[in-house]
């Protein structure tokens, strides 16, 4: 699925003087299968970036299409097919359910789709360093363990592109590396991409494309 | 999961409440609308005229008995009444000016014969087929309603001469005979009893009998509307009742029981259901109120669960499953508890010598469907209007 912004301008933002490779006002693509950063400060508008991507916010002007569908056209029964099976986020409030354990909360994505079992999700939170958390409810987590729970539930449906707005804020550079291996080595596997946004740390990681703000 | 998720942290007390005030509004509901058909059915089947049906005539005094004041009523008198807004229907009831006596003719009861006043009534007022409420010259019997002392009275005459009784079947069964006759001439009439009456004191015969004997046997006395036959519209026998006594009319008590029981219990059953109708509204007021409560309460959880790539509609049909199984109940218990209270209310209508039908009405429990259909289609359309505009 190809994303085009084409000249995308929130309303809030629209009387601030944006530069010309800024990705508000302009045109530009994303193909199926890139690696892109959007590398910004605090308070810069990378929220508004991914709320738009998710059909959150539809406070703009322009267009914004995956493939050739406009986003703001598609309704809400369709939002969730997308969001099912075409593109996946992992919000910068993460938006898990505290009451839940990690198990409900990772099963009652992964059950939408069936995409892996009990087992490969008990491996997903093994690789990332926190095994003995599936029976846990997330509220008990630590912000870092939380941010590890929700970047698993992302990866657990199919996907053509994965949207992550500061996913590694809470984590050391150790286990921002586990996470980013996971979540580069299940794209590589399915062939997709991701456009990952974070406080100016490029964690080591070689991008195909760089969005600016 | 769905459920735990948007139903794990309620203000049970606040669904107790609604759920108690649906019931109460459902149990009154059933049970009013129950009786209300039940009374309106009152009193049917058990005569021939109409349980609205009433004959009146005007009450004799002194003044009659001295020729100062009448008692038939004229044709103005009659346009009058049928011009009230609580009366439905007025006729004349026509009497004869002929003599007439009424004797047995079988060999089943004893030979009894005795001089008759016979009247006659328009069959609209009748509660049976109008097709057997005719007669022309040269049929076979005429068609007749017998009083019902008349048949006491022939029964005790049987049992004095040693005789089987006559039950009603049997009377029916049996031919009868009546003598028209005037100073002049004579004719016999075959006779056969059709329905009995507890209203009115005269045998009653089709008005085309009755014209073939005015005219065919005139006597010096003239035919005189003394009688009128009135049919009183439903739940408006008070207001006649008061209307009757400003024009110094009667009737007979008992034709006026039924209307005015069934006028009193009318009333008050309908006010019980008006009543309930408000419970049930103002109860699932609450219910969709609360409804609304658990989704502003989980506005994070429905947002959350729209962004993880759930369907709207399976957040509504979860929403509204759950508040579908909460009104079944209700509406289980409320017929049960009806089913209860039906129990005790018939029994305390026996006691009281109410007869009523102990068969349960299929009107009351489609009410309780319709609010249950109204309530779970306000609800969908509430919920999807709320799941929609999260994001």
């Amino acid at each position: 699925m190809t994303i085009t912004f084409d000249h995308v301008m929130p309303h809030p933002l629209s009387s601030i003087q944006h530069g010309k490779d800024s990705i508000w006002g302009n045109a530009f693509r994303l193909e199926q299968g890139q690696k892109v950063v959007l590398n910004a400060s605090s308070g810069k508008g990378k929220t508004t970036f991914t709320h738009t991507l998710a059909g959150i916010r539809n406070d703009y002007s322009g267009n914004l299409l995956f493939d050739k569908q406009a986003v703001r056209d598609i309704t809400p029964e369709h939002w969730a097919i997308h969001r099912r099976e075409k593109i996946s986020f992992v919000f910068q409030d993460l938006q898990l359910f505290p009451e839940l354990t990690v198990q409900e909360n990772l099963l009652l994505k992964n059950d939408l789709t069936n995409t892996f079992t009990k087992a490969e999700l008990k491996e997903f939170l093994a690789i990332l360093g926190i095994p003995e958390k599936w029976d846990e409810p997330c509220k008990l987590l630590s912000m870092g363990q939380q941010q590890r729970v929700a970047i698993i539930r992302a990866l657990a449906q199919p996907f053509e592109w994965i949207i992550l707005d500061e996913p590694f804020s809470h984590l050391d550079k150790a286990n921002t590396e586990l996470c980013l291996e996971l979540i580069n080595a299940r794209c590589n596997t399915l062939g997709t991409g991701f456009i990952l946004t974070t406080l100016g740390d490029y964690h080591d990681f070689t991008f195909d494309k760089e969005l600016n703000l | 999961m769905l459920k735990k998720i948007l139903f794990n942290n309620q203000v049970k007390s606040q669904l107790i409440i609604a759920v108690v005030g649906s019931f109460l509004g459902f149990t009154f509901l059933i049970t009013s609308i129950h009786y209300l058909i039940r009374v309106n059915e009152f009193g049917e089947g058990e005569e021939i005229l109409g349980s609205n049906s009433i004959i009146i005539q005007k009450k004799v005094s002194n003044y009659n008995t001295i020729n100062l004041a009448k008692t038939d009523f004229g044709e103005n008198e009659i346009d009058h009444l049928d011009q009230q807004p609580f009366i439905e229907h007025v006729e004349p009831i026509l009497s004869n000016s002929f003599g007439v006596s009424f004797q047995t003719d079988s060999d089943l009861v004893p030979y009894f014969r005795t001089d008759v006043f016979v009247q006659s009534v328009n069959s609209d007022f009748l509660k049976f087929d109008s097709t057997l409420w005719k007669w022309s010259e040269g049929d076979e019997f005429v068609p007749i309603v017998l009083p019902r002392e008349f048949l006491v009275m022939l029964n005790t005459f049987a049992s004095a001469k040693g005789l089987p009784q006559v039950s009603d079947e049997l009377a029916k069964s049996i031919g009868f005979k009546f003598k028209l006759y005037n100073d002049n001439s004579s004719e016999y009439q075959a006779a056969r009893i059709i329905g009995f009456t507890s209203e009115v004191s005269a045998i009653l015969v089709p008005s085309s009998f009755m014209e073939y004997g005015n005219l065919g046997f005139p006597t010096a006395v003239p035919a005189k509307v003394t009688q009128l036959m009135i049919s009183v519209k439903e739940g408006s026998f008070g207001t006649f009742e008061n209307f009757m006594e400003e024009r110094s009319l009667e009737s007979k008590e008992s034709s006026m029981i039924v209307g005015k029981l069934k006028s009193v219990a009318g009333t008050l059953f309908g006010v019980v259901m008006a009543i309930s109708i408000i419970a049930v509204f103002l109860a699932s007021l609450v219910l969709i109120q609360y409804a609304q409560l658990i989704m502003s309460k989980n506005a994070y959880e429905i947002k959350t669960l729209l962004r993880i790539g759930y369907a709207p509609k399976s957040i509504i049909q979860a929403i509204i499953a759950y508040f579908i199984k909460v009104f079944a109940l209700i509406s289980v218990l409320a017929a049960a508890s009806f089913i209860s209270l039906k129990f005790i209310i018939d029994g305390i209508m026996i006691k009281g010598g109410i007869m009523i039908s102990s068969s349960f009405t299929f009107l009351s429990f489609s009410s309780v469907i319709l609010a249950f259909v109204i309530y779970s289609a306000v609800n969908y359309w509430n919920a999807q209007k709320e799941i929609l505009r999260a994001r």
